[in-house]
């Protein structure tokens, strides 16, 4: 594995695809971090080559990517969140997103009440749909079946166990609240 | 900075004109916009300018005081330098917003008198190493529409042309002490000789060309502009990168070029027009 | 005929000892003082650098990316780049004072242009990324090696790039120049009624053959501003090795190379 440093011309771009940490110029592709080269064949014609540097260069959260994040405080119109990781890898600065009402489910929409979706301290799955304007953060979705809240306490303060879409139970009182639940997919757990 | 927002067409029509030697308002690359100078403009200064560049507008009030020499140099005066980017020029400027242009533009400014021979600071000096006149060049943005630092350059130009320090006698008293004794005639007063003031010429460089005296939209349409301050001999004082974009080395060159010959060519009508206000107002 | 062995003969070819700089450098000649880089010295930092010049001593953390504190429109699309640059108290002659004076504002401003053309601030929207250079020993060049420094820092940090952003200052005095010169060679003019005193940073990238930043004061005509920086351009590739390399063993310190795959 052949270690490169910036700006160095790494090949045509008719040899292979430009993945990260890279850029085109001119019709080559140069690096744009100094660390390791790596060539992937994804089953495409060409090779996707890319510059990788220690475990993961900083991602940002990008709009599609899904995140988890802690929802920092909700009012009647959206909740909001801290972005804690995008996919697998943690951030290291704060980000700050925001979940809207209308995004909180796919259905009835209308009906949607933010306290009974979401409390603070829930960590959630969501999807990131826009990168915001101006006055706005990051806008978060988690109107889809795998996006939801993922872990819960209730007010005894024990972990609560996901009873139904949007019900949360908890194990010590018995009491059941309400959550916008997300049925987490297995490779998640995984990880 | 004041801007403005240009679409890609917008863009793509100032870039091909600018490649034909066309501009949008028919100029040339080289060429100027209509200017217009007046001198004298506050009596309570002791020298003025006003000057219009297109619809750019800059007043200068320059200020003498005594004061005490540097340390460093005592048998010289010096100058004082402070950009007012005024919210009148545009709503950017409110509050602390024209701040960080205002220092840029003044810190521009010292560097660009940061020699010998731009103004003739021992003829500042009143009293080696006691007194001295210092000169506070104070400048407000009336109007933007792009090349402040040119038409600043000039302005202050024109404001030391026109300024006029009164003259002082030094007169030992009995103690041994010295008194400072202003002129009774307010006529009686010194000028500066402004012949090797330099002026600021800035181009921009729009696709593979350079331009002098850009507005606000071929502004937008340049990644990086080149100051440089030219003085009539063609002696450069200062240049500087500007813009957040980077320049090939050989277009460096031919910027530099470009800009002391337009830089020269601006002194000697520059000074006719000042030369011709003064005698016409005496 | 017998030669005087008592007499110390001189050496054929002789130069004048003010050739010669106090520290045994060559004026005229390309001749940078020795340079000693090291990255990542600040493990709380995302990257960081120090460099020391001959006596200038200075060193350069990089944040971020982080979420913008300032909002405008212009940070939706690509990332934002803030500088930052002081002087340690002790680093100049003079006391200086800890509040950021005009002059450190228009260091951070010349070295905020400097690196943004290098810096891919596309891959970074609406996130800022901060560069603090501290001045700890203030021996002249200062612009130019917190540049070097700073874009040193910013490659140790992974923040992509286009290339290195290299830095290079000359001091003109009449005929001849200094490269990189030191703070009493910086201020100091020795002949007073020459054409050309001047000072001139270049900044430099040196792979993609632009330049990011420049800057001269003083007098100086056109010829001896091509040349001067020219002569910039050439220092600049003397850094080129020495920051390459500190660069190539912070990479290897960073992470060992990942598996063949």
């Amino acid at each position: 594995m052949s270690q490169i440093m910036l700006c160095d011309k790494l090949c045509s771009v008719e040899d292979c695809i430009p993945g990260t940490g890279v850029y085109l110029r001119h019709g080559y592709i140069y690096s744009s971090l100094a660390g390791y080269v790596l060539r992937k064949n994804e089953g495409e014609e060409l090779p996707v080559i890319s510059v990788v540097r220690e475990t993961e260069t900083q991602l940002l959260p990008d709009v599609g990517a899904i995140v988890t994040c802690k929802v920092t405080s909700i009012n009647p119109r959206f909740a909001k969140v801290h972005i804690l990781y995008v996919g697998s890898t943690p951030l290291k600065d704060r980000f700050r997103g925001t979940i809207r009402k209308e995004d909180v489910r796919a259905t009835e929409k209308d009906k949607v009440e933010t306290y009974k979706s979401f409390r603070p301290g829930d960590i959630v799955l969501a999807k990131v749909i826009s990168l915001g304007d101006v006055q706005s953060n990051y806008l978060l979705t988690t109107a889809e079946n795998e996006l939801g809240v993922v872990v819960a306490h209730s007010e005894a303060g024990a972990q609560m166990v996901p009873i139904s879409w949007c019900e949360m139970q908890c194990p010590r009182t018995h009491t059941k609240e309400f959550r916008k639940v997300a049925r987490v997919q297995p490779e998640y757990l995984q990880a | 900075m004041a801007t403005v927002q240009v679409s890609e067409a917008e863009k793509v029509y100032i870039l091909h004109g600018i490649r034909d030697d066309l501009r949008v308002d028919g100029r040339g690359c080289e060429d100027y916009r209509h200017m217009e100078i007046e001198t004298d403009v506050v009596s309570n200064t002791d020298g003025s300018a006003k000057i219009t560049l297109g619809h750019t507008a800059v007043l200068v009030g320059i200020k003498a005081e005594i004061g005490k020499p540097r340390p460093m140099v005592p048998d010289e005066g010096y100058l004082e330098f402070f950009v007012d980017c005024s919210a009148n020029a545009t709503p950017e400027f409110e509050g602390r917003g024209g701040e960080e242009l205002g220092t840029e533009l003044s810190n521009t400014l010292y560097k660009v008198f940061n020699n010998k021979r731009s103004v003739d600071l021992k003829s500042l000096c009143i009293s080696e190493g006691e007194h001295c006149w210092v000169l506070y060049v104070d400048v407000l943005l009336l109007q933007c529409d792009g090349n402040l630092y040119d038409a600043i350059s000039i302005a202050i130009k024109a404001a030391l042309f026109n300024t006029k320090i009164p003259r002082v006698q030094i007169s030992a008293d009995d103690e041994g002490g010295k008194e400072i004794e202003l002129s009774d005639d307010p006529y009686d007063c010194m000028r500066l000789n402004v012949e090797n003031v330099p002026c600021i010429v800035t181009l921009c460089k729009v696709g593979h060309r350079h331009v002098v005296d850009a507005t606000l939209q071929e502004k937008a349409c340049s990644v990086a502009s080149l100051i440089i301050s030219v003085t009539h001999k063609g002696t450069v004082t200062c240049t500087r990168k500007v813009g957040g974009g980077s320049l090939d080395p050989e277009s460096i060159f031919e910027m530099t070029e470009a800009g002391k010959r337009v830089g020269k060519a601006l002194h000697t009508p520059l000074m006719k027009l000042l030369q011709e206000e003064e005698s016409r107002g005496a | 005929m017998p030669t005087d062995t008592k007499r110390v003969r001189g050496p054929e070819v002789s130069q004048s000892p003010s050739l010669f700089l106090p520290d045994g450098r060559q004026r005229d000649q390309v001749d940078v003082r020795p340079v000693f880089v090291r990255c990542g010295l600040v493990s709380q930092a995302k990257g960081s650098a120090y460099i020391e010049a001959g006596n200038t001593k200075l060193m350069c953390c990089v944040y971020g990316p982080k979420e913008t504190e300032r909002k405008d429109e212009t940070d939706m699309k690509c990332g934002r780049l803030t500088t930052d640059m002081r002087f340690a108290p002790f680093s100049c002659p003079e006391r200086g004072s800890w509040i950021q004076g005009s002059q450190d504002k228009d260091f951070s401003l010349m070295l905020q242009e400097s690196l943004q053309p290098a810096v891919c601030l596309h891959k970074y929207p609406r996130s800022q990324i901060e560069v603090n250079v501290m001045v700890l020993e203030n021996s002249g060049s200062v612009l130019a090696h917190a540049v070097t420094c700073a874009s040193l820092a910013l490659a140790d940090a992974g923040i992509e790039m286009y290339d290195l952003v290299l830095g290079c200052s000359i001091r003109q005095d009449g005929a001849s120049y200094v490269v990189d010169p030191t703070y009493t060679e910086q201020n100091s003019c020795s002949s007073v009624s020459s054409e050309n005193q001047g000072g001139l940073t270049v900044a430099f990238l040196p792979s993609l053959n632009q330049i990011s930043g420049l800057q001269s004061d003083g007098e100086m005509t056109e010829e001896t501003l091509t040349a001067g920086v020219r002569t910039c351009i050439e220092g600049c590739y003397k850094l080129y090795p020495v920051v390459q390399q500190a660069l190539t063993k912070a990479v290897r310190r960073a992470a060992l190379p990942p598996p063949e795959s």
